[in-house]
């Protein structure tokens, strides 16, 4: 048998998180909304009505366009109208862009959990609007037009990706990117982020493309990646049987967790595709795109490995802290405000805020604890004024406090039990409660020390120092 | 440029219009005539000249990002043909939909 080599290539749709619509002032907000309470004459398309372009739309698809590599903007792009019948779509035509849009001809580099890059091409990107939805029934179709006229970026990429896993690793990464860059909430099962996927299979070290199928309507990065991997093993077997591809379109079935054939081609439309003449070309100047360039944040890849070099932190922590902007700028801040070893301000963010995060379900940016208070607890650890137990405490007893964390430890009284005096009374009194253990103690069983330790942190509340503890234990039960 | 009555047809379909073979003969014509008509632009030599969209002065003006009241639902379904449930009621156009 032959070794084969999967050629997949992405058309991905970005829902655009501006307020309102592309072309009128309806508020794009209308997930949970009841149907068709954000529409207006214009993106129901009743005759008269006039589109209007939503600066903000552009302002969001150059971010994107300038985070996807592209080098040149189009000085002049233009829109087009899609012409095609179908119920969820009021105008009879969407209204899109075509043979000059917004930008081409850019790439987008992400890593592979083996550490290495894959770089894919940007074949084109351009802004588009949304169609509404049709909702079935009691076998009664109906539309609820709410999403009609939503902005949309539509993004191609090149025929370059040869597996599923790199499909689902570029899903994930441009997810990432887009709530880094706060275009897009990126979420797929609000469809937020869609993607349709191009799969065709050749035999390893051929050049050209085959008979492709496309893949529909897939809502997760997990569903996409057991969708075009399926595909794939499909393909495979049916050139292995002597049959041929046939272009077909494929949809997935959530419930069945498997592709079935949708409509044939027979509505393959023709969209006899014109510029739409109800709106002016797009102009953008070099200085605006010049600006739009310089004005993207730094991006999580070189974030990912200035973490790294200028900290010292290991590839994996890098990765995780940069998952997210926000948690990437609170360690970088925490570094800077703690002045000591990166690692270990990397290890509290890693472990500790970031359970906080994921038990409140929030965000670094929202966390409500400073990353100058973080250094402070790491330092109060450090120093040997808390145990580390209490400073794990603390990250929560900071959240939203007026007071610091070292007013904290002194009003409430949380420093580390040290005194010798004080210890040694309450290791004495825990040696008389428990004349058992005391006793198998000395008859050798010497590993019950950790459970006398045990007993000492429990009674100080934690505030016992665990060393002192320990030593001053040992000293009474030798005795 | 004469349309074959089969084109007229395809196009009849992408529009959904029914017509009868008498209305296809009339149209095959009358489109053929608008496209030669159209055609006489080919004469003229446009090889220095860029298309032009609009002679409008051509910066699109773009609207701030500010969401408006949306009129009520009742109102815009005042002239479907069918409401159902605050939406839309339509009929089936896929062969292969549930």
């Amino acid at each position: 048998m032959p070794e084969y080599e999967a050629v997949i290539g992405l058309e991905t749709h970005i829902q655009l998180n501006t307020k309102s619509k592309i072309f009128c002032a309806c508020s794009t907000d209308s997930w949970r909304a009841p149907p068709n309470t954000h529409i207006c004459p214009i993106c129901t398309g009743l005759p008269g009505v006039l589109p209007s372009l939503n600066r903000r739309v552009v302002e969001k698809a150059l971010i994107m366009a300038a985070a996807m590599n592209v080098g040149e903007i189009a000085p002049e792009s233009y829109l087009a109208r899609k012409n095609y019948f179908y119920p969820d779509l009021p105008k009879g035509y969407q209204i899109s862009q075509y043979d000059e849009p917004l930008a081409g001809n850019g790439s987008f580099e992400f890593p592979m959990p083996d550490g290495n890059l894959r770089r894919i091409s940007i074949i084109k990107l351009h802004i588009e609007e949304d169609a509404g939805k049709t909702v079935y029934k009691n076998s009664k179709r109906l539309i609820d037009f709410n999403r009609c006229g939503v902005p949309l970026v539509e993004m191609v990429t090149g025929p370059d990706f040869r597996s599923a896993e790199e499909v689902g690793q570029f899903l994930i990464r441009l997810r990432q990117l887009l709530r880094w860059l706060e275009i897009s909430d990126a979420d797929m099962e609000r469809g937020q982020l869609r993607c349709d996927a191009n799969v065709s299979i050749r035999e390893r070290g051929q050049q050209r493309l085959n008979t492709k199928t496309e893949i529909k309507n897939v809502n997760s990065i997990a569903n996409v990646r057991d969708a075009v991997q399926s595909e794939i093993q499909r393909q495979v077997r049916e050139v292995e049987a002597g049959r041929k591809i046939e272009s077909w379109t494929l949809g997935w079935d959530d419930d069945r967790g498997a592709l079935s054939k949708m409509r044939s081609k027979e509505t393959e439309a023709d969209y006899r595709y014109f510029r739409e003449p109800d709106l002016l070309p797009i102009q953008t100047s070099s200085e605006d795109w010049a600006a739009t360039v310089s004005q993207l944040p730094e991006l999580p890849l070189a974030r990912r490995s200035r973490f790294s070099a200028d900290y010292g932190i290991p590839d994996y922590d890098a990765g995780v802290l940069t998952e997210e902007r926000s948690l990437s700028e609170f360690f970088e801040a925490a570094v800077a405000a703690h002045g000591g070893d990166p690692k270990r301000v990397s290890n509290w963010v890693m472990n500790d805020v970031l359970r906080l995060i994921r038990e409140q379900d929030t965000s670094a940016g929202e966390l409500g604890l400073r990353p100058d208070e973080l250094a402070e607890i790491i330092r109060l650890v450090e120093r040997g004024t808390i145990s580390n137990s209490v400073g794990k405490e603390l990250l929560t007893q900071v959240q939203g406090s007026d007071r610091t964390p070292s007013q904290i430890v002194e009003e409430d009284g949380l420093a580390q039990v040290t005194d010798f005096g004080e210890l040694s009374a309450a290791a004495a009194q825990i040696l008389e409660a428990n004349p058992d253990q005391v006793a198998a103690y000395r008859g050798g069983k010497s590993g019950l020390i950790g459970w006398f330790v045990g007993q000492m942190m429990q009674e100080s509340g934690g505030q016992a120092d665990p060393k002192s503890a320990r030593k001053i234990l040992e000293q009474l039960l030798e005795g | 440029m004469a349309l074959t009555h089969e084109e007229v047809r395809a196009i009849a379909h992408l529009a959904r219009l029914q017509l009868t073979d008498e209305e296809v003969e009339r149209f095959a014509g009358q489109l053929s005539d608008v496209l030669d008509y159209a055609a006489r632009l080919n004469e003229v030599d446009t090889s220095e000249i860029s298309p032009t969209a609009s002679v409008l002065p051509m910066n699109a003006p773009l609207r701030p990002d500010e969401v408006r009241p949306c009129p009520p639902r009742d109102q815009l379904l005042a002239n479907a043909p069918d409401p159902a449930g605050g939406m839309f009621r339509v009929p089936r156009v896929l062969e292969l939909e549930p």
